[in-house]
């Protein structure tokens, strides 16, 4: 794929802008980098990412080196949609261990059957 | 941790209890500014509030050793791959002025999935992790309480493990970042789906942390061959990065635009740079400015790219900045020296000192080619927005290489960078949440399960660890081979052996700098040089600049080498210093006395400002002991001092002798000693020579009893002559 070449018509493409005060143009320019970023910006609201989990579970106690396991594992599961930080949450509550207990048990390889999806 | 100025930084104690160690605040630290600030014999209108320790710019020395600092913060980056050598060149920096220390990340980082651990060393930059963060933050807390400021420590939240290195740095206390997606997708390839989701979670992340961002917009500046056409563009990579943030919850004060004058001389360099500048702190105002230096157009040659970056640093004082970036002068030839850290942080002290009070003296036009250009500006940034939006929005536009094209937007030249949106590192790794999905930590950003409750969304387990940090997992090191303990002993040892070596970057590295003109046609003349350097004792000698100075007449080479000399300090001969009496001793042993001095400058020589500094009471000079001194003044003949000291039986004769050509000083002393001599005087006088290539032995070897250099105050030759005189009435 190639990209557009084209020459400087840029007295043609202000002509439309001319009439803006400053003020205007700011605002036009403005509304213009909203219009772009709403999209981005609600794809991110809606989605997650490996280091955004791993970086709930280091906000949750765990260590770099646990983050990163469990959220493979997590992932390899298929369930990294439900957030890594509920999943343990949920089962710390439900087993009545701490959150660092529970995350040592899914790396043993406990519960994985009885994680709260 | 206390430091003391004549005390070397103790990294073993630095290494010490980091387990345990805790920052002591979170945040961005501005420079307090004083708005009529008195310093020695000025009033300055654009500083802030002194420090307790540094080192003056050397012209201070006429100002009674004055340092006032701007009220812009000034940056330092620092990447020599090594943290432990890097303190030693953050506290050299901070005693010259800087209090932002930006720390290069090691090459590839960027592409690391996951937080680095331990203190592996790094290439161009160091590894970060959270040991040699706490390590460097401790430190600094150690170095702001020397220098008596805080330090902002800055590095990056970039690559594909944003969001983990965001909460590495609120934990442990960062105080900036540079942050921005866009620099993920245009120069590191990592997928934009990834990349712009990771970033809303790791803005969320400073936010709360109150870590200042900066973007990464001026990575254009540095892309482009003709940087100053992808200008409109800037603004529209500012402006994304800046709205982005914005609605992941960053206040307008945390965000910062990181802008370069796009140009150098020998381009007019004015003409545009300035309506760039002015645009874009119009179309932002309200946000934070962080006025880097350029890089685009420096090769190897220091001096020239000193010069620009005084240029770049008036840009910022004729527009905004809140923080004054620098950039080594030797970045374009090689891995930053840490003297020239130095130097770069100078460069723009002593600019900004200079240009002190300017805007309320000048203005810019308010019509004419400064104002049409600013419109076009932002008209051409308009443009490019929409076109944007009619090529389907950011990812398909970038996919349709609409980015860093060094066409002059709407001119189009067809290379701009395109990027895969479906592809690129992290690639498919972007997952929907599903509407169970929660996130039980603060600073979070998005949708949650936990968002919807009124207390903290750690609550449920008694706090995440930005709420409690006693739950911070510290690792030490992973790997026990390339740790900082390992890389100590020998720096450790050479120390305890009194053991020194030259160096620029790292302990031992030996390397120097030899700065050669050779009289020849450029080429032989390189030749030449190399030559000469490896005859000089130079391991691996390397041309890193040249200069034609004529192509027959010759050309001046900067060679670096290595001098594999270590020298014992415990072997060195040091002439012992002494501590010069108070101005109270002085005078009570010389007012009752009537001792008389002649002085003047001798030769041809018509300087007479050092010879004030000496005598005149009003620059703090001897006559305030009760000395009676006769300038003679300038180009004063030996033999007319001599007739002066023989009319009124003066004691002392202080001859200044600033022109040297031809060893023309030498003679004169020669000559005053000599003469003395002849006339059955010398017994009874005490001759004293200064001057700029004056050195106490020199003017021994001269027949002088003592000579003075540079930087010699009234006190110094005062206390000198009361010592003589004692000795002398004492037999």
């Amino acid at each position: 794929m190639s990209c557009v070449e084209r020459a400087d018509d840029f007295e043609k493409r202000r002509e439309k802008l001319q009439a803006m005060s400053d003020e205007e143009l700011h605002h036009h320019f403005w509304r213009l980098v909203e219009k772009i970023v709403e999209p981005l910006i609600e794809e991110a609201r809606s989605h997650t990412t490996p280091s955004i989990e791993r970086s709930i579970l280091l906000r949750m106690g765990f260590s770099s080196i646990e983050a990163r396991e469990l959220v493979a594992k997590i992932q390899q599961h298929n369930l990294l949609g439900h957030g890594a930080g509920r999943l343990l949450l949920e089962l710390a509550k439900a087993k009545q261990l701490s959150i660092h207990e529970a995350g040592s048990a899914l790396l043993s390889g406990q519960y994985w059957e009885e994680l709260p999806v | 941790m206390k430091l003391s100025p004549h005390k070397k930084l103790d990294v073993r104690e630095i290494l010490k209890g980091l387990e345990k160690y805790q920052p002591r605040r979170k945040g961005w630290s501005w420079r307090k500014k004083v708005a009529a600030n008195r310093i020695g014999p000025f009033v300055y209108k654009d500083t802030s509030e002194s420090l307790t320790n540094s080192i003056p710019l050397p012209a201070a020395a006429y100002f009674d050793n004055i340092d006032p600092q701007s009220d812009v913060v000034i940056t330092t980056e620092i990447a020599s791959g090594r943290f432990e050598d890097d303190l030693r060149r953050m506290r050299m920096a901070a005693w010259h002025g800087a209090d932002h220390i930006m720390v290069i990340r090691t090459t590839g980082q960027s592409h690391i999935d996951g937080l680095i651990e331990g203190t592996p060393e790094g290439i161009g930059g160091i590894p970060i992790s959270r040991k040699q963060i706490r390590a460097t933050r401790k430190a600094l807390d150690a170095i702001e309480d020397e220098v008596g400021r805080p330090i902002n420590f800055h590095s990056y939240v970039s690559g594909v493990a944003g969001p983990e290195i965001a909460v590495l740095f609120a934990e442990e206390g960062v105080n900036g970042a540079h942050q921005d997606p866009q620099y993920n997708v245009l120069y590191r390839d990592i997928n934009m789906h990834r990349s712009f989701v990771d970033a809303a979670e790791a803005k969320k992340i400073m936010a709360e942390a109150a870590i200042l961002q900066l973007d990464g917009a001026h990575n254009a500046n540095a892309t482009a061959k003709q940087a100053w056409k992808v200008t409109p563009e800037l603004f529209v990579q500012h402006a994304i990065n800046t709205a982005y943030s914005n609605a992941a919850g960053m206040p307008d004060d945390l965000i910062a635009l990181s802008t370069v004058p796009p140009t150098a001389p020998p381009a007019p360099k004015m003409q545009y740079d300035l309506p760039y500048a002015v645009a874009l702190r119009e179309l932002f105002a309200g946000y934070k400015f962080r006025a880097q230096q350029n890089t685009r157009y420096m090769e190897a040659d220091p001096m020239e790219a000193t010069v620009t970056h005084v240029l770049d640093t008036l840009i910022s004082r004729m527009t905004s900045a809140d923080i004054q970036s620098t950039i080594t002068p030797d970045e374009g030839r090689n891995i930053p020296w840490h003297y020239n850290n130095v130097a770069g942080v100078n460069t723009a002290r002593q600019t900004l000192m200079g240009l002190d009070g300017l805007m309320e003296q000048v203005e810019l036009k308010q019509h004419g080619p400064l104002r049409e250009n600013v419109r076009e500006l932002k008209e051409r940034a308009v443009l490019f927005l929409e076109e944007i939006l009619e090529q389907g929005g950011y990812y398909a536009a970038v996919g349709k290489g609409q980015f860093v094209d060094q066409g002059y937007f709407p001119e189009r030249r067809g290379d701009g960078i395109m990027r895969d949106p479906q592809g690129g590192d992290g690639v498919d790794t972007v997952i929907p949440r599903e509407a169970d999905y929660g996130a039980p930590v603060c600073s979070h950003f998005g949708n949650s399960i936990y968002a919807q409750s009124n207390s903290r969304p750690c609550d449920d387990y008694g706090g995440c660890t930005l709420c409690d940090p006693s739950k911070i997992q510290y690792i030490d090191e992973l790997d026990a081979e390339d740790t900082v303990e390992q890389r100590l002993q020998q720096p450790l040892a050479d120390r305890a052996a009194g053991l020194v070596r030259p160096e620029v970057e790292k302990h031992g590295d030996s390397i120097v700098c030899v700065t050669l003109f050779v009289p020849e046609s450029p080429r032989v003349a390189e030749a030449a040089a190399l030559e000469m350097a490896a005859r000089m004792g130079l391991k691996n000698p390397e041309v890193i600049s040249r200069r034609v100075m004529h192509p027959a007449e010759g050309s001046v080479f900067d060679i670096k080498g290595v001098l594999d000399v270590a020298i014992n300090v415990n072997e060195l001969e040091i002439p012992a210093s002494e501590e010069p009496l108070s101005d109270e001793a002085i005078e009570a042993w010389i007012r009752p006395r009537n001792i008389h001095v002649v002085a003047a400058t001798v030769g041809e020589d018509e300087h007479s400002v050092g010879l004030h500094e000496i005598l005149d009471i009003k620059h703090g000079g001897i006559e305030k002991y009760g000395f009676h001194c006769h300038d003679l003044g300038t180009s004063v003949p030996i033999e007319r001092l001599l007739d002066m000291a023989e009319e009124t039986g003066a004691r002392v004769i202080l001859i200044s002798t600033i022109v040297t050509h031809a060893d023309i000083h030498k003679q004169h002393m020669l000559h005053l000693h000599e003469l003395a001599k002849q006339r059955g005087m010398r017994e009874r006088l005490i001759l004293v020579a200064g001057g700029g290539q004056v050195t106490e032995q020199l003017a021994r070897q001269c027949g002088m009893d003592t000579g003075f250099g540079h930087g010699t105050t009234g006190r110094d030759v005062g206390s000198y002559l009361v010592r003589v005189l004692q000795d002398k009435e004492n037999g």
